[in-house]
């Protein structure tokens, strides 16, 4: 074809992007959600596979290569990776879990109440946010810790959620302004509603897709943060299993060369991570597409 | 307009003020909370042999029996002669300390952040320009991928393959101690500053790829089409041009992150960094240093936040019409 009659507008027509765009947001992330349903399922039910006692220190089997009777050999205590995998993972997911509740919480609580005060009210809280944002997160987590004494669940949730809702709180403030003047809304206030059933029955519905996308994320870095924690020494102690905790004898392993130790806990943490980034990332696509203009 | 200028750059710098003024107090007072004894990090094994008298003598002497907001105030006085205390556990001024560390945390830092957007820049551009084909594809699975990996882990990993297993690099320090040139420090330097690249590209280069899309489908490039220029010479000359300001701020926000990342990699690698000495201070008790390198991490995150937010705001031309939309309308309603 003479390039110098090329039509250019046609070829770079929108249908073509909005097309691909389409077929791009169809391909629903099965694998990812499969993997991590499996993931869930046996860490709830561990009992069941289990094949020998997670918290058991075997002293004649210590630094074991994996093989038929510990199918992913043992750590340095002795005990048996197979299982502590399973048993562990219900406390990092947990982490994961609980610890998002209390930061999407904090951050629907905030961002609303930021949203809906008056313009002075609102701008404290935004440059108090800011401030709160500005601190490394990790330095935070870190002196919370001290002061809580030795963690355990429940005391590293708290921590990791009270430090990561600011992102999605700023999210929610912006959506609260969108639709606070919304007729609906007034409606509400003017029959008298008081602040938590306008949150909860006008606000959460309207913003909860646009902050989907966050919450999920939410999920992957309190994970990542509960095991960096862990493997520093300075979040759950060795005797309470994690995904994070099997990594802190990770340096002693390194001197033995005992790759199992370092790499089989490490694969299930990335593999719930990758499925977990995967159906966030699906949930975002699926959300832009009704109001981005791209 | 250069009033209001003046203006805009006080209330950046009044924010900046205020932040670092709150941030220190809230670091003064989480950190004399803590639980744990800073007389164990001063005195070390002899704190626990010494009488209660001599305890309270030796806090007397550091100043630790005062109320806390009283320790806040001396502390203030003193930061503004210049004088931050002596670290508890190297018994040294605390400047001292730190900037025996601080080159090594900047060397890394800084190669690891070139290296990092400039690979960030090629792959975003590799992407956009093959956009969802099958190239960009398999690179945004694989970015993703490596996006989900913990850094510590990657870490540990290529420590056991690299230092462990092939034995072909070190597997900690910053340099071989009693000898080593430059190439010793290159050596030791692959490992961390591999890792600070491969945990924080893809973030970046997706963040450019997606804007370099959104540019791509804007008017101007059909424009340019038309006149015949080639999809090479609109990209790199109008395109890039048009996304340098997202560049640069996304260049100024990823400060505190690629820094939270040194001080982790530090850590791991045992490179004596200000990390590892963040790390420390934590955990012994070291108030004073604790205090000053929680206050110059925030600085440093405070005010590279604060420079992305001008560079948003400022620098991308669109927002400046709006500024001469709005400083119009204000005379003419005046």
């Amino acid at each position: 074809m003479d390039k110098q009659f090329e039509l250019v507008g046609i070829v770079n027509a929108p249908d073509d992007g909005e097309k691909g765009r389409k077929t791009a947001v169809k391909k629903r992330p099965v694998v990812s959600a499969v993997i991590l349903a499996l993931i869930v399922l046996i860490c709830l039910f561990c009992n069941l596979v289990m094949t020998k006692d997670p918290t058991y220190m075997d002293l004649y089997n210590c630094n074991v290569f994996p093989n038929g009777e510990f199918l992913f050999g043992t750590d340095m205590l002795g005990r048996d990776i197979f299982s502590m995998i399973w048993y562990g993972g219900r406390i990092s997911l947990f982490i994961g879990f609980f610890s998002t509740l209390i930061s999407t919480f904090l951050a629907i609580v905030i961002g609303s109440v930021s949203g809906l005060a008056s313009p002075a009210v609102d701008t404290v809280i935004m440059r108090a946010t800011d401030i709160f944002l500005s601190i490394p997160s990790l330095l935070i987590i870190i002196l919370i810790q001290a002061i809580l004494g030795t963690a355990n669940a429940l005391s590293i949730s708290f921590v990791i959620g009270i430090t990561s809702w600011t992102s999605i709180a700023k999210v929610v403030r912006t959506e609260v302004l969108r639709i606070r003047n919304s007729e609906y809304v007034i409606a509400a206030r003017c029959m008298g509603s008081g602040l938590f059933h306008i949150i909860l029955k006008h606000l959460i519905p309207n913003f909860i897709s646009s902050i989907m996308f966050m919450v999920i994320m939410n999920i992957r870095s309190a994970i990542v943060t509960e095991s960096t924690l862990s493997f520093m020494g300075m979040g759950l102690p060795v005797e309470i299993i994690s995904w994070g905790s099997m990594l802190s004898l990770a340096e002693r392993a390194l001197m033995t060369s005992s790759w199992w130790m370092i790499v089989i806990p490490g694969l299930f943490l990335v593999a719930t991570l990758l499925c977990i980034t995967n159906i966030g990332n699906y949930i975002r696509k699926e959300n832009n597409k009704s109001h981005s203009n791209l | 307009m250069r009033k209001n200028r003046a203006a805009y750059y006080g209330k950046k710098l009044l924010i900046f003020l205020i932040s670092i003024f709150v941030l220190s107090i809230a670091v003064f007072y989480i950190s004399r909370i803590a639980p744990g004894d800073p007389l164990v990090s001063y005195y070390g094994e002899r704190a626990e042999k010494m009488t209660p008298e001599e305890k309270d003598l030796a806090r007397e002497k550091l100043g630790l029996n005062d109320a806390i907001y009283v320790q806040y105030i001396k502390w203030l006085k003193e930061a503004f002669k210049g004088n931050f205390g002596i670290s508890f556990k190297y018994k040294q001024d605390v400047l001292s300390v730190i900037s025996g560390r601080i080159t090594n945390t900047l060397i890394l830092g800084g190669i690891g952040f070139i290296l990092l957007f400039a690979l960030a820049l090629l792959l975003g551009i590799f992407c956009a320009w093959h956009e969802d084909r099958l190239p960009d594809r398999i690179v945004c699975q694989i970015g993703t991928a490596t996006s989900c990996i913990p850094e510590f882990w990657l870490a540990l990993v290529l420590i056991l393959v690299f230092a462990m297993m092939l034995r072909i690099l070190p597997s900690s320090g910053a340099y071989t101690i009693g000898g080593g040139g430059i190439a010793d420090r290159i050596e030791h330097l692959i490992l961390p500053v591999t890792v600070l690249i491969i945990n924080h590209l893809w973030y970046y280069a997706y963040m450019i790829r997606n804007r370099l899309l959104e540019e791509v489908r804007e008017n101007y490039v059909l424009l340019a089409k038309t006149k015949g220029l080639s999809k090479g010479k609109i990209l790199f000359t109008h395109c890039l041009r048009n996304i340098l300001p997202s560049f640069l701020s996304l260049m100024a926000i990823s400060v505190p992150h690629i820094m939270g990342g040194t001080y982790v990699i530090e850590t791991v690698f045992s490179y004596p960094g200000i990390g590892t000495l963040a790390y420390e201070s934590a955990r012994y008790h070291d108030y004073n240093l604790l205090m000053v390198l929680c206050i110059f991490t925030g600085i440093v995150v405070i005010f590279f936040n604060i420079l992305a937010q001008i560079i948003n705001e400022r620098i991308d031309p669109r927002m400046k019409a709006e500024e001469a939309l709005e400083s119009g309308g204000d005379t003419v309603s005046g």
